[in-house]
């Protein structure tokens, strides 16, 4: 029986449940205006515990020196480092989807980005963690800032990747908070005019920078959002780049590799979304908004996993291909002591390499790409994969490199090595339960750009009339005239 | 003269009591508080109050934002002493001390205070040289455990008088019991003669000298074949051919800084004619003169008289019998005919205490003419003449109960003497017990009365070391405590009341002929004759067939069983600096182990006890990559310990090796307590002397102990661009060997010539003016690490204990790298490299470049400097250092940092060497540097400040004796040579330009233009283990790779 209206299969809703304006404000806001959730609390509050733990951790590491962690001689970066790459990895899938996405006009973007653009700034916010306090003096840490100074002519060294790494973090933190903060404005608003509570309606009013809502707001609003998605857009790229140079540019076999750049970012984009997914499958549950983080989301994001994980996956097979066809002494001997299980960090190297290479190959199935509790579990082990990706890189080049009389014992962290990187979890978790609790988690004003571009909602709406087949509606007619 | 005093109101004139009252308020007038509330008139913090409060937190928050230290204490002079200028160095010749050693060193006293200690180089035998004991001995003199008082029983006497009175009435109311003096070797002229009067004064009383480390059997078996209780020089030098029967003489043994500097003529290789000394080394353990042997052989320590019995009718031109295994009779038979075909040029040496032993060397050398070419009677050795028999006699005399008194001086023998507990319960039967070491001990413990002596550096005194070969001491400092040499003592006991000063001068004047002739010898240090003396000693071959028989030549019977030697560090020594910690992180040569001894097995023991294969990758990394050892329990008779073990290659496949001079009493000092375990208890007496080895039972405990070791792995994996090395043979064959690889190597970027230039893509600057350089010499570094120590006390460089050692956070600026080759369990095949390793200044400095703040930056002298105060501790430079030389401050061991009271984890050693008396050993010239900066060698920059402004002030160029680095200057080897090497005149252009075929950068093809270049090692033997293939232990696959073609 034919339908009277055409039906496009192409697309799957990316709003499930047939939502109308109002009930998508309704859905996003009401958790901002209803007491938190016992779940919160508890979640909230053990977040907490551990940002404490880590304050306590950086104060002992501040106090009594770097010598609270077990790096020595030979391995002057080991946790420290490896917890900031990881990070900043982290932050890349929150600006890939913010800015790339953006420009490419994929909707189903909309449905996560807020979250995405979020967590990339709190990322960010602990990354920037390691490299301050693993200085040994960092109460001296503002020598990196290139400022006019009465200590003669003493400037910073631009020739440092170091530095590279100020520029690029403070840039790309900045970028990412603006971003993040002029998609927000428009929700803040909308919560200002809906609040019943005088210190509600005051705060988020004041946040909302005096939004009206008018034409001409909207229309630099949107002017705003593409100029700073062409301003994201290149940092998704530099940012992991300037931070492969750290290594990249050093003269340690194992770091002193050209493939660092694209291997970093496609890395980093690879970490990023697994964290995404992390925290989406958790918030829809804990929020209820499966309706707007929907199943096609998560398959989306395991795509991407799928994808760079190979592209990683081919980084690794390349590193390892040169090591051997470049017949250099030292750096064989550096990829040996990653590869060759009987070394002391050869487990380190396979965790990896299942966790980053074998691993993500199971999304190559729909049916796993779907799964919400495998998603889950494979967002978790790539970015175990990929912590160990960075402390493979980072310690088994330099636990044996270029002198044999150097080599260094078996390091293994302290308690307040592993404290520091909890601590930044805590960090990391109270500044998105805070997020969950006093922001719209999905940007309300976008997503309804993207409500009606399916028709489950106009079909929930229709008429008697419009339900109907062609066949009746001829014998109808038939009869009319 | 009445002055006029202005008034201001009738009530100032009067003074009257409502003025005086008024005065004392602020206000004369009532303030106008109307328009104030209440509130603020009665606030807790009222105006003035509020003001001080943010007057005080304003300064507060000043003073904790600055990093500034106060000056604690800062006492100027009021009048300015005589030859002190405030920041100018003295230097004064004295003499080294220490159980019979006497080696003349020049002691730098800044303000007062000798902060380093170094070579005399007017002494003609030791031209400067010292050894890590020598240089580590100023911080002897500030150790917090001295003794500061006279003491009897354990209590402070008040004064010398009121001590010499309780002795004094002691002493003579023994009822003519004996007065037995036991000292270590006492070679001081004017010493002796002190010690004669004060024998004299007690009829029937006698001198014993007692050497913890006895040179007994030398000494009697040359007074059986040459009629002379002495021991002659050995002229290294001059010898082509050395075989060495396990004397460790470039460590420990006899005189190390005259047979290094001796050995050293033979090791060097000339380029215009290049030959070497031919050394073989017969021994049971891993000496780090064996180390350093072109062939070496093992055998069980027992058999060492077998041995030398063996090279006797080798030598004679007889079979060799009675050797077990082909490889040490093959070894045997092969020395011998080198010694025979360079007879005359032939030396054998012993290090056995074996009377029988050394008869037998004494025949071997003689039927090589050694006697009087390389071995002079004519100046003999006075450092060591202890008898073990008298000391033997006098412990069974002291258990007889037959002794009155016992006055001890610079002897331990209730811990080093091998039956101390003999030794102790003997003491306890003497009714006067007297100690005048300078430190508590274990036997001071047990004396009655203790008047400590002051060290060296606060001494008069004079030395003879070797006969004829005089050294004077002059004190330095004055006494730090209450504490009197041992000879004014004696004078004082012998009833002479002149003060030692007075009779020393005295005793020199008269033997000199003048007070001048006396001054200008004690400004020089030295008085030696102006020909040196040369001589050979008639020879009596009578005792040589009851020597033979006594070692049990000819005997075929294979031994069974372990064994155990007992050997020396070259740190510690005899232990009796055990409480230096300078000389306690010092890490060992061959184990690279510091804050332990332990005991050394070969890999091959290693896997039957433990089933440790060092020949398997995954065993031996994790062997190598955790600190904890596995523990055995060794019996010696009925003695039992447990003790951790390193597998050592190269040891002798049953034989074990234990260090003497640690496990001292708690008392010693913070630094020795609880410091490993006493091996001295391992030895015992053959009936004439002590005997340093033993049969050992041992077994695996199944418990591990960390050992704290400043090198893990012990391959160099081939990495021939860290370490060069070839035969004799090869270089003779083709010197430009080495040349010739590096240009191949150099060849697509620009060849030796363009290197520097097409190495890079980066400009390339002129480096005109000074730069310095350092050439090392790897054919003359022989491990000892006595340049370790001097850079140690030049640069303030931090001790960290053995908990931070453990964790590879040792601070050394300048360590010895040492590597084996060969098969781990093939004893024979093993060589050794040591490679002094330092910053190498490089030109294109890979830790520069990343300091995101520039702390580290290259000077237009060519030096990488760092700057301390702009550093902020990102540790990229240490990761990028390609040589690994860069140090990192992890926690506050200095106690300079911006952070009080933060040493709360530190360890004792830190807090001791944080102590205000420790601290006054630091060099002012030199920043103390303060937690989380990175430090590093600096060339000893400060050194070449003043070298470079004491030229500009005489206005002339710089020259090379202008500045010296620390390392160079206690090398007794010369195996450093320091300069300018934009000067084509000074040493190192000219060792550079010499040897340009065995130069060769470290890590060359990476492009960072080191400063400091290495002469490529030159073994005399048939091939270079290093480059036989599958030979490094456990590390085959890396040998597989081919040599890579060069740069990044």
């Amino acid at each position: 029986m034919a339908s009277l209206r055409y039906e496009s299969q192409t697309r799957e809703p990316l709003v499930t449940g047939s939502k109308t304006y109002h009930q998508v404000t309704e859905d996003i806001i009401r958790p901002i205006e209803t007491k938190p959730s016992t779940l919160w609390k508890v979640g909230f509050t053990i977040s907490v515990i551990f940002l404490l733990f880590g304050v306590y951790s950086v104060y002992r590491e501040v106090a009594y020196g770097i010598g609270e962690w077990n790096l020595n001689k030979t391995i002057g970066w080991g946790w420290d480092i490896t917890n900031f790459v990881w990070w900043v990895g982290i932050g890349h899938a929150g600006t890939l989807i913010s800015a790339i996405l953006l420009l490419f006009r994929q909707g189903w973007r909309t449905g996560v980005n807020r979250a995405a653009e979020a967590m990339t700034i709190f990322a960010v916010m602990c990354a920037g963690q390691f490299p301050i306090f693993h200085m040994g003096r960092v109460w001296m840490a503002f020598f990196v800032l290139p400022y006019p100074n009465s200590r003669g002519p003493l400037w910073v060294n631009f020739n440092s990747p170091l530095l590279w790494d100020v520029f690029a973090i403070s840039t790309y933190f900045t970028v990412s908070l603006l971003f993040w903060y002029s998609g927000l404005i428009p929700d803040l608003a909308t919560v200002r005019d809906r609040a019943k509570v005088k210190w509600r309606k005051h705060m988020y009013g004041v946040l909302a920078f005096g939004w009206t809502g008018s034409t001409k707001h909207w229309q630099r609003h949107e002017a705003l959002s593409l100029v700073l998605a062409g301003l994201s857009t290149p940092l998704v790229l530099s940012v992991h780049t300037i931070v492969s140079f750290d290594f990249a540019t050093s003269v340690i076999p194992g770091w002193h590799t050209t493939i660092f750049p694209p291997y970093f970012v496609a890395g980093a984009i690879f970490s990023g979304f697994a964290m995404v997914q992390t925290l989406l499958i958790i918030t829809r549950k804990v929020l209820d908004l499966e309706d707007y983080i929907t199943m096609e989301h998560i398959e989306v994001m395991n795509k991407v996993i799928v994808l760079t994980g190979s592209i990683v996956g081919i980084a690794y097979i390349t590193e390892l291909f040169i090591s051997w066809y470049g017949q250099n002494t030292y750096e064989i001997a550096a990829f040996r002591n990653r590869w060759d299980l009987s070394t002391p960090y050869g487990w380190a190297y396979w965790l990896m390499m299942s966790c980053n290479v074998i691993a993500p190959q199971f999304f190559w199935f729909r049916k796993l790409r779907r799964n919400l509790l495998f998603t889950f579990f494979m967002s978790i082990i790539v970015n175990v994969g990929m912590w160990f990706e960075r402390f493979v890189i980072i310690v088994t080049s330099i636990y044996r490199d270029y002198i044999p009389s150097s080599w260094s014992t078996y390091y293994a962290p302290t308690v307040w090595e592993v404290g520091f990187y909890m601590g930044t979890f805590g960090l990391f978790f109270t500044c998105f339960f805070l997020f969950s609790k006093y922001f719209p988690v999905i940007a309300v004003a976008e997503i309804k750009h993207i409500l009606k571009k399916n028709g489950e909602s106009y079909k929930a709406d229709m008429g008697e009339e419009e339900k109907s087949t062609v066949e009746h509606f001829a014998h109808e007619h038939a009869h009319a005239h | 003269m009445e002055q006029k005093k202005y008034w201001q109101s009738f009530g100032e004139l009067n003074n009257s009591e409502a003025f005086q009252k008024g005065a004392q308020d602020e206000f004369k007038e009532d303030l106008p508080f109307e328009n104030f509330d209440a509130q603020s008139l009665d606030a807790k913090t009222p105006r003035r109050d509020f003001l001080k409060y943010v007057g005080f937190s304003t300064a507060a928050a000043a003073v904790a934002a600055s990093c500034e230290m106060p000056v604690k204490k800062a006492i100027p002079f009021v009048n300015r002493p005589a030859d002190v200028v405030p920041g100018v160095a003295n230097y004064y010749a004295t003499t080294y001390l220490s159980g019979g050693d006497a080696i003349p060193v020049l002691a730098k006293v800044r303000d007062g205070r000798p902060i380093k200690i170094e070579g005399n180089e007017l002494s003609t035998w030791t031209k400067g040289g010292t050894t890590a004991q020598v240089q580590a001995s100023v911080l002897d003199l500030y150790d917090t455990a001295r003794l500061r008082f006279p003491m009897a029983d354990g209590k402070e006497v008040s004064t010398f008088e009121a001590f010499d009175k309780m002795v004094g009435t002691a002493l003579s109311g023994l009822g003519g019991a004996p007065v037995v003096l036991l000292t270590s070797t006492v070679n001081s002229p004017s010493g002796k003669q002190v010690i004669s009067e004060f024998l004299a004064k007690y009829p029937g009383s006698r001198h014993v000298q007692y050497d913890a480390i006895s040179y007994s059997g030398l000494l009697l078996a040359n007074e059986a074949s040459y009629g002379q209780r002495a021991i002659p020089s050995y002229q290294f030098d001059k010898a082509k051919v050395i075989v060495n029967l396990g004397a460790d003489f470039l460590g420990t043994w006899l005189n190390p800084v005259e047979f290094q500097r001796g050995y050293t003529q033979g090791r060097k290789v000339d380029p215009a004619n290049p030959a070497m000394s031919k050394h073989y080394q017969f021994e049971s353990m891993m000496s780090m003169t064996g180390a350093n042997a072109d062939e070496r052989f093992t055998h069980r320590p027992s058999e060492t008289g077998v041995v030398a019995a063996a090279l006797l009718s080798a030598v004679n031109g007889q079979s060799v019998t009675g050797i077990n295994g082909d490889k040490l009779r093959k070894g045997i038979e092969k020395a011998a005919k080198d010694l025979v075909a360079n007879k005359g040029n032939a030396l054998v040496v012993s290090g056995s205490n074996d009377v029988s032993v050394q008869i037998i060397v004494n025949a071997i050398n003689e039927a090589v003419g050694a006697n009087g070419t390389t071995i002079n009677w004519g100046v003999t050795h006075r450092n060591k003449a202890g008898i073990d028999a008298e000391m033997a006699t006098l412990v069974n005399d002291m258990n007889n109960g037959s002794i009155g008194a016992v006055i001890l001086y610079d002897v331990n023998p209730a811990y080093d003497y091998f039956d101390a507990e003999k030794f102790k319960s003997g003491l306890k039967k003497v009714r006067v017990s007297v100690s005048l070491n300078e430190k508590m001990d274990e036997t001071t413990e047990l004396c009655k009365y203790v008047l400590p002596a002051n060290h060296y550096l606060e001494s008069w005194g004079d030395a003879e070391h070797k006969s004829g070969y005089i050294s004077l001491v002059q004190p330095t400092i004055a006494p730090l405590f209450k504490t009197r040499q041992w000879q004014e003592t004696l004078l004082k006991w012998s009833g002479n009341t002149a003060s030692y000063m007075d009779y020393h001068k005295n005793f020199w004047t008269s033997k000199l002929g003048s007070e001048d002739t006396f001054l200008k010898a004690l400004q020089d240090g030295v008085i030696e004759p102006t020909t040196p003396a040369a001589g050979s000693a008639s020879y009596n071959g009578g005792a040589v067939a009851a020597a033979s028989a006594a070692v049990g030549a000819g005997g075929t019977a294979k031994r069974a069983g372990y064994e155990l030697v007992i050997y020396q560090k070259a740190g510690l020594a005899d232990g009796r600096h055990a409480n230096n910690p300078w000389l306690q992180e010092m890490p060992d040569p061959i184990t690279r182990a510091t804050w332990d001894n332990y005991v050394m097995m070969s890999p091959h023991l290693g896997k039957e006890l433990f089933k440790i294969d060092l020949k398997n990758n995954t065993q031996s990394d994790k062997y190598e990559a955790f600190p904890e050892k596995p523990v055995v329990k060794l019996k010696v008779g009925n003695k039992e310990v447990e003790m951790p073990v390193l597998l050592i290659p190269g040891m002798q496949n049953e034989t074990m090796a234990i260090a003497v001079g640690y496990g001292r009493s708690e008392k010693v000092g913070k630094a020795a307590a609880n410091v490993g375990k006493n091996a001295y208890q391992f030895a015992s007496s053959n009936g004439t002397t002590v005997i340093f080895h033993a049969n050992a039972n041992v077994e695996a405990t199944g418990t591990t102990y960390k050992i704290a070791t400043t090198q893990t792995h012990s391959s160099y994996e081939g990495r021939h661009e860290v370490v060069k090395e070839m035969t004799l043979a090869e270089y003779i064959k083709n010197p430009k060997k080495v040349l010739e690889a590096r240009a191949k190597e150099l060849e697509p970027w620009g060849g030796l010539e363009n290197y520097a230039k097409d190495g890079t893509i980066y400009p390339v600057f002129d480096k005109p003016g000074i730069k310095w350089g350092m050439s090392i010499d790897m054919n003359a570094c022989y491990g000892c690490g006595a340049c370790v120590v001097a850079c140690t006390a030049e640069n303030n460089v931090s001790v960290v204990g053995k908990s931070e050692v453990l964790r590879a956070h040792d601070m050394h600026w300048l360590r010895i790298d040492r590597y084996f080759a060969g098969d781990a369990y093939d004893p024979e095949s093993i060589q050794t490299v040591f490679q002094p390793m330092l910053c190498q200044h490089c030109d294109n400095a890979p830790c520069e470049n990343v300091c995101p703040v520039a702390a580290t930056n290259h000077s237009s002298e060519g030096l990488n400097q760092m700057t301390y105060n702009r550093c902020i501790g990102t540790r990229y430079c240490a990761n990028n250092c390609p040589y690994k030389v860069r140090r990192f401050n992890w926690a506050d061991y200095t106690g300079a940092d911006s952070f009080k009271n933060n040493q709360d984890e530190a360890n004792d050693v830190i807090l001791m060497m944080n102590d205000d008396l420790t601290r006054m050993v630091l060099n002012p010239d030199v920043t103390v540097r303060s937690r989380g900066v990175i430090e590093k060698c600096s060339f000893c920059v400060q050194r070449l400040q003043e070298g470079k402004l004491k030229a500009k002030k005489e206005d002339r160029p710089l020259v090379d004796s202008d500045a010296r680095t620390a390392c160079q200057q206690a090398c007794a080897a010369d195996a450093i040579v320091f300069g300018n090497v934009n000067n084509s005149q000074s040493a190192v252009s000219k060792t550079r330009h010499d040897n340009m075929n065995r130069l060769f950068y470290s890590l060359e093809q990476i492009h960072v233009l080191p400063n400091v270049n290495y002469l490529a090692k030159v073994r005399n033997t048939d091939v270079v283990s290093a480059h036989v293939e599958h030979q490094e232990p456990g590390h085959e696959s890396h040998q597989q790779a081919p040599k890579e073609p060069a740069a990044h």
